[in-house]
């Protein structure tokens, strides 16, 4: 699974928002997207899953246009983390994660067969019969994490999946992902977390890509300072990583 | 449908047994015996007195005539007969289809605008068809080329749904706000157009019976109006049952049912047709009723949860009961006076509705939208 974008310009309501973006997420790459706040990389990702319809350019998953495919087609291709959280009716943990089945045909056992697992990657098992909306910020990520697992799909794409994180579940939730060794493109907020987890970084800035490439080649000081207007030091510092007992 | 073959979780031994989904055929088994029997007291009471066997006598005699009761006499009078079979029963029958039919359209608006506090009426259908039947009321039918009340009742629901849809589009596309603040803009219109008509009118007989039929009667029932509404109502549901998922997706977020793969716009457009055509038929033949197609979808909730292929038949069943019971609660506690059904619902529906503001779940919904 590839995700190829070409020349891909984004407006919003008659606004220019991306212009000209060009990206590429190989298979098993997981790639993430950073810059600094309104500068369209939630944007551009939501024109990815078809939320918004480019002005120009092509988005491709494996080589077929996805804003021509049908919608359930691109659907089985690409799943989605986005920041929207369903919450207003109170469906159970079980039943979001079906939601992940509805571009396919309904099969009962498979279905279930699926679901129970994807919950279980996400180490959510127990928890099946809870109402979503009374669950923490870590817990309806990994759910909505385990709906995209159940979608089947080779693309995930993730809208900041770890903004409203304590840093031990973010660390959890981009462990998870980078397991998964699915096609992957992140937006990111924090830099040090995006350089460690990601193959390759593209930093778009005002719209515009402005550089590709593995996050050591791509997060230097005058890029940063360029693109978010601060200076990046060097130094020594507590580092946080993940225990390897938990779980 | 999907019920039957959905195979119990607990046999893939990993996502526990569903609480709620385990009680569920017992929970429509339940509610469809209390159709039957609200139904069975429907038929029975009001002003000539039908004793039960009775009833059942009558009703089990002209479905399957020449098939008597254990050969059992007819132990009813003729007068009776034709009560039962000519009013009480298209009227019980009519009842459960209303009923049903806004409950099942209220969950969906609840769903499509993503607000627990829509109701049939708010897309502003209600208020054209009553701007139709106020028209023959005032009017008469001769005005409008012959053409009878609920048949203005619907022309003027589905002049309102083309306007609505008008004014709600936006290159073809609907979204919910649009949706609501066109359908309060023309409900307010329409308002102000019927009320135009019968301050002209003048006539204290006619301004009563507008009001009458404002507030809901199932007074008119006779058999020749059941078939349309109990066809559009069995469409709609089978196909929103079939839609069960792509509705859960779309309770979830907009963008949540795109990335699902559902064609929203699509999606929305077909919903709103199709609630408003059922709408504009059960208004057209019994009035506005109000408080059914906005609290029994959160009773059907509560009962379920929030999975719409639980929700649908639960609310439609629910919905139907209620009725029948509001109902025989209008006809009788002010007989021989009928009281106007929206009163009733009222009755139920407020307290109801109180306690629902006060849970949790509202103030995030709300905002939401």
């Amino acid at each position: 699974m590839k995700l190829d974008l070409r020349g891909v310009s984004v407006a919003l309501d008659g606004h220019p928002i991306v212009h000209e973006a060009d990206l590429l997420v190989d298979d098993g790459e997981f790639v993430g997207l950073v810059g600094p706040n309104g500068c369209g990389k939630s944007t551009l990702l939501r024109s990815v899953y078809r939320a918004l319809r480019p002005a120009a350019g092509l988005i491709a998953v494996d080589g077929d246009d996805v804003h021509r495919l049908p919608a359930r087609q691109a659907a089985r291709r690409t799943a989605v983390v986005a920041q929207e959280i369903p919450a207003d009716l109170d469906f159970t943990v079980a039943e979001i994660v079906f939601m992940g089945r509805t571009p396919y045909k309904a099969d009962a056992a498979a279905d279930e067969e699926l679901c129970a697992r994807a919950l279980e990657r996400v180490g959510l098992t127990g928890a099946a019969e809870r109402i979503f909306a009374t669950l923490s910020g870590g817990e309806k990520q990994r759910v909505l994490l385990a709906r995209a697992l159940a979608q089947q799909t080779r693309l995930l794409l993730l809208d900041e999946p770890t903004s409203h994180l304590d840093v031990r579940h973010q660390l959890e939730i981009l462990h998870l992902v980078r397991e998964l060794g699915i096609a992957t493109l992140a937006v990111l907020h924090d830099l040090n977390q995006a350089a460690a987890f990601c193959d390759r970084l593209y930093v778009m800035n005002a719209g515009r890509i402005m550089a590709g490439g593995p996050p050591g080649q791509v997060l230097t000081p005058d890029l940063i300072r360029q693109v978010y207007g601060v200076r990046a030091v060097h130094r020594t510092q507590l580092v946080f990583e993940r225990l390897k007992e938990e779980r | 449908m999907t019920s039957a073959t959905r195979q119990s979780p607990a046999q893939t031994g990993l996502v526990p047994k569903n609480r709620r989904a385990s009680g569920f055929p017992l929970l429509i088994a339940a509610l469809a015996v209390a159709v039957v029997a609200s139904t069975w007291l429907a038929v029975s009471i009001g002003a000539v007195h039908v004793a039960l066997p009775e009833a059942w006598g009558i009703v089990a005699d002209r479905l399957l005539p020449g098939v008597p009761a254990d050969g059992a006499p007819r132990t009813w009078t003729p007068a009776q007969e034709q009560i039962v079979w000519e009013f009480r029963l298209p009227r019980a029958l009519l009842a459960l289809l209303v009923g049903a039919g806004l409950a099942v359209v209220g969950a969906v608006l609840q769903a499509l605008v993503r607000n627990p506090l829509a109701d049939p009426f708010l897309l502003g259908i209600s208020s054209g068809a009553s701007f139709g039947a106020v028209l023959v009321l005032i009017l008469g039918a001769s005005a409008l080329g012959g053409l009878s009340l609920s048949a203005a009742a619907f022309a003027g629901s589905l002049l309102s749904l083309a306007l609505v849809y008008v004014l709600a589009q936006r290159s073809g596309r609907l979204s919910p706000s649009r949706l609501v603040l066109a359908g309060v803009a023309l409900a307010y219109l329409f308002q102000a157009a019927y009320s135009f008509v019968l301050q002209l009118a003048q006539s204290g007989r006619a301004a009563q019976q507008v009001l009458f039929w404002l507030m809901g009667s199932l007074g008119g029932a006779r058999w020749h109006m059941l078939p349309l509404p109990a066809v559009v109502l069995a469409a709609g549901v089978t196909y929103l049952l079939l839609q069960h998922r792509p509705l859960n997706a779309l309770a979830a977020g907009e963008e949540t049912a795109v990335s699902l793969g559902v064609n929203v716009h699509r999606f929305r457009l077909t919903l709103f047709v199709l609630t408003s055509l059922l709408v504009g038929v059960l208004v057209a033949t019994s009035g506005a009723i109000a408080f059914v197609g906005l609290i029994v979808p959160h009773a059907a909730r509560l009962l379920v949860g929030a999975d719409h292929r639980r929700v649908l038949p639960v609310a439609a069943l629910l919905g139907a009961v209620f009725l029948q019971l509001v109902d025989i609660a209008a006809r009788t506690v002010n007989a021989p006076q009928e009281l106007a059904l929206s009163i009733v619902t009222a009755l139920f529906g407020v307290p109801f509705f109180l306690w629902l503001l006060r849970r949790r779940s509202v103030d995030r919904a709300v905002s939401v939208t």
